[in-house]
């Protein structure tokens, strides 16, 4: 179980690599095409797509490295059991958030699949709503992890080296 | 559940124009009318510069059933029915005329009704015309040719993009903000637009010439959720409907009225509009552009009923 | 909406990402208003990401990693050394000085701030500044981006409100060059205040000579960057990815410092930035949604109307009630809610709508820096990771010398309107 949760996390941070890379190179072709005078017109389309999968999945990995930004001023100041069960209580807060948003997301996703990409004819923009209950769920068990370490004051992640 | 003294049905409406262009005034004038005649049951909000948010999704709100109101184009509905995507194909109608009578026509009709029943859309009215489409470039364009290897802002969807590269010149997707800057820095070499675009964009700083070939007379449509239409009572649905065609042919006319005041204005800041244009070889290249979506067939059969010659 | 705020602020302090806090306060206002759908706290989200504008973040991010990993930086900071080191705060001089420039290639407040914590940040905490200090200084200079052109906040402001956008263009030139005079001096008190010393004395031609031909790439960077966009060749959005490919090719080809395993590193890094960055703009779509859908423009403008009909009290009231507004809402919003109903207003009392738009840009440049809400301060302090109030503390000098700059336009139009009256002639 642990093993294939390595494997998935590595499979997420090598796709987002990879779409980022992308990104970077769609955007400078879209911009050489043009300028010579044959334009491509999909390939902005495709790179803001592979935008929203970079940021929620980008999410998920910041989020399991701990690098998700927060304000700590104030709870920096409480004993470490307080501490503890107000993190505890913000995880639960936010898994429930989480839960809302994989269902709405799938929930969109289908209404979405008449909608097309206006510049990519035939190509839905469930394409990228997926992104977000897939993400989240990815971002569920993050979330659960964490939940697990501070119950248990036990590791159980992979985190990027 | 409403306060005492609050509308009973509040409609808001989005449009992504600015809130000095026509339409907006005409929206308010609609808002106004039905608010009147339902004796505030009734009120719509319009909301310019698309801050309620963008058009594709507000549509996606409507669908689900939401009391908000989109004035968007033939392309976005082409979407969920193809052929309604002749709509704004070049020289598809060219008078107002000619959309009036549009709405009764058997092909369209079953349109409509498949939009509110498979996909959930309500249109209220398709009588509100932007204008006529012209190209405004840096060099003086008279024929088909003249437009070739012109990089043109257009929008994304694939009929403005066919029908634009039907005409001669390279279609370019651009948002709509990113025109002046990407003209100023020769990053494109035209747009296309109605006259009425112009002054308020400041696009004369940047563009010399006019080539008045009127090539897409821009049919927009105001949609709501059918859902949420359906649950008014009948006679707010008729008001709703009645008044917006109203507003909407009203609006129409003076724009165009106007655009000879705006082409005045702009021949006095240093636009050239081109004289000698081979009209006749555009409406002979747009056709192309319904051939390569393969809705040509559509075309002809609704310009049938309509009782254009071929 | 109101409700919204609070639960906001209660999230933030019990230590929720702010992330999550912006995102799950934003949803209580669909819970208020069934008659939304729910679906709508997916859709504006991904809405964020659909916007070709914005992906001027990852693109500039990425390009800053791999300059630091391919020696452009480290040839650029030494170069800076040379020339700013005998100034107080040198490198705090240079990050001012690298925002103007980068103001003229980008449009986005937000991807100039990223960029200049991941190229400069490392370097500067190196030398002895405070990450709060590090953070202000490349958060609040990067304010310069969208007051000089090109500027997607002009573009927007002049599209809605029918303002020329070349006037405003060139009206901003002044006022962008202003701001780095008034960010220049307020580094050098700060930095006097601090003790943070010049590094050596006064260089010789020499130095700058020799300093100049070993760093001729990264130095030509930002200039080749204008050229493109002068030229033609791309959008200031598309230049983030010109800059990824230029630093790409210098490090591979003229440097020789890229190899196969810092290529991979710098893309870790990238996707851990973009994640935790674009994590908060992203969700905080869901946040403003409710003051559109309510019209807060409207209620907040009616109010000023009744006030005053001084043009230079109505400016400042303008500039007061933005500020404070802007450290709630999303900057774009502002433009968003405000232009349509504020330009009307100041237009009647006669005052020039190019002026108003900078007067106004630079105040709602600064809802970017400011807390609660501000994405760019949000975004250099998730890279240096720095606490809040740390960065807090330090970016009051900053804020003061923009909002100094703003009242002296307000008072002196002329320093807005001189160019374009000049280049345009008068309208
Ligand atoms: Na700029
Ligand atoms: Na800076």
């Amino acid at each position: 179980m642990k093993k294939l949760y390595e494997y998935i996390c590595k499979g997420e941070t090598f796709l987002i690599k990879v779409f980022l890379v992308f990104i970077v190179g769609l955007v400078f072709v879209a911009a050489v095409t043009r300028y010579i005078g044959y334009p491509i017109n999909w390939s902005v389309d495709m790179a803001v797509c592979l935008f929203a999968w970079c940021t929620f999945l980008g999410g998920d990995v910041a989020m399991r490295n701990n690098k998700l930004m927060n304000v700590e001023f104030l709870i920096k100041k409480l004993p470490e059991k307080y501490r503890n069960s107000i993190e505890l209580i913000n995880f639960f807060i936010i898994l429930i958030f989480l839960l809302a948003f994989i269902g709405y997301g799938i929930k969109l996703s289908y209404t979405t699949r008449f909608r097309q990409f206006q510049g990519i004819p035939g190509f839905s923009y469930t394409w990228v709503t997926i992104s977000v209950p897939i993400a989240g769920t990815l971002m569920v068990i993050t979330t659960i992890n964490k939940i697990r370490e501070r119950l248990a004051k036990r590791g159980g992640e992979c985190r990027l080296q | 559940t409403p306060a005492f003294g609050q509308a009973k049905y509040t409609l808001k409406f989005n449009h992504v124009l600015s809130p000095r262009e026509p339409y907006h005034a005409g929206f308010q004038k609609w808002a106004k009318a039905v608010e009147e005649r339902t004796k505030g049951g009734l009120k719509i909000e319009v909301f310019a510069s698309a801050q309620l948010g963008v058009e594709e999704d507000i549509l996606e709100q409507i669908r689900a059933g939401a009391n908000v109101g989109q004035n968007t184009d033939s392309a976005r509905m082409g979407m969920y029915i193809p052929g309604i995507a002749i709509m704004n194909g070049p020289y598809f109608v060219e008078t107002l005329g000619g959309v009036e009578r549009l709405k009764k026509m058997p092909t369209v009709q079953g349109w409509l009704d498949e939009l509110a029943n498979k996909f959930g859309f309500k249109v209220l009215s398709f009588g509100w015309v932007q204008g006529y489409r012209h190209f405004f470039t840096n060099k003086p364009v008279r024929s088909p040719d003249d437009l070739k290897g012109q990089r043109i802002r257009t929008p994304p969807a694939p009929i403005w993009q066919e029908s634009v590269r039907a005409l001669g010149a390279t279609p370019v997707a651009l948002a709509f903000g990113e025109m002046y800057p990407a003209l100023q820095q020769k990053v494109i070499d035209g747009v296309e637009l109605v006259y009425n675009n112009i002054p308020g964009g400041r696009f004369y700083e940047v563009l010399k010439y006019v080539t008045e070939t009127g090539h897409i007379m821009l049919v927009n449509f105001e949609v709501i959720s059918a859902k949420w239409f359906n649950a008014l009572p009948p006679e707010y649905q008729k008001i709703l409907v009645e008044e917006c065609d109203k507003a909407g042919l009203e609006t129409s006319r003076s724009i165009i009225e106007s655009e000879k005041a705006v082409k005045a204005d702009l021949i006095k800041r240093g636009m050239v509009v081109v004289d000698k244009v081979d009209i006749a070889a555009f409406r002979k290249a747009g056709e192309k552009a319904y051939e390569v979506l393969k809705i040509a067939d559509v075309k002809d059969k609704v310009h049938k009923e309509l009782g254009f010659k071929k | 909406m109101l409700l919204v705020f609070i639960i906001f602020i209660l999230f933030l302090l019990m230590g929720m990402p702010v992330a999550f806090a912006i995102g799950i306060a934003g949803t209580l206002f669909f819970l208020q208003n069934p008659q939304l759908p729910f679906t709508m706290i997916i859709q504006l989200p991904i809405s964020q990401t659909q916007n070709f504008p914005l992906l001027a973040i990852p693109l500039f991010i990425f390009a800053a990693n791999l300059m630091n990993e391919t020696g452009i930086t480290h040839r650029l900071i030494r170069l800076a050394g040379v020339l700013a080191g005998h100034m107080r705060g040198g490198l705090a001089q240079v990050n001012v000085v690298l925002s103007t420039l980068m103001g003229g290639v980008s449009g986005s407040a937000i991807a100039d701030a990223a960029m200049e914590a991941r190229l400069l940040g490392p370097e500067m905490l190196k030398k002895g500044f405070s990450k709060g200090y590090t953070g202000s200084v490349s958060a609040i200079t990067a304010c310069i981006a969208p007051v000089i052109p090109p500027s997607i906040g002009l573009i927007l402001y002049g599209t809605i409100g029918q303002v020329s956008i070349g006037r405003l263009f060139t009206g901003g030139i002044v006022p962008g060059l202003m701001m780095m005079l008034f960010l220049m001096i307020a580094v050098s008190i700060t930095s006097k205040i601090k003790g943070y010393l010049p590094e050596r004395k006064r260089p010789s031609l020499k130095d700058v000579g020799m300093a100049l031909i070993d760093s001729i790439w990264a130095f030509l960077f930002p200039i080749a960057l204008i050229g493109g966009i002068r030229f033609g060749l791309y959008t200031p959005t598309e230049a983030g990815a010109f800059a990824g490919v230029y630093a790409l090719a210098v490090g591979a080809v003229f440097y020789r410092e890229l190899t196969w395993k810092k290529f991979k590193r710098t893309l870790e890094f990238t996707i851990v930035d973009i994640g935790s960055i674009m994590l908060i703009i992203s969700l905080s779509g869901i946040f403003g949604y409710g003051l559109a859908y309510e019209r807060a423009g409207d209620v907040f403008s009616r109010f000023m109307l009744g006030i005053t009909n001084n043009p230079q009290i109505l400016l400042l009231l303008i500039v007061g009630a933005v500020f404070i507004a802007g450290m709630f809402i999303d900057s774009t919003a502002i433009i968003l809610l405000f232009t349509a109903i504020l330009l009307p207003l100041v237009s009647e009392v006669g005052i020039d709508p190019v002026h108003f738009g900078l007067v106004f840009m630079l105040v709602i440049v600064l809802g970017l820096v400011t807390p609660p809400v501000g994405v760019s301060m949000y975004t250099v302090c998730s890279i240096l990771d720095c606490q809040l109030e740390d960065y807090i503390k330090e970016s009051i000098p900053f804020i003061v010398a923009i909002l100094l700059v703003d009242l002296l336009i307000i008072f002196f139009p002329d320093i807005v309107l001189f160019l374009p009256n000049l280049v345009f002639g008068k309208d």
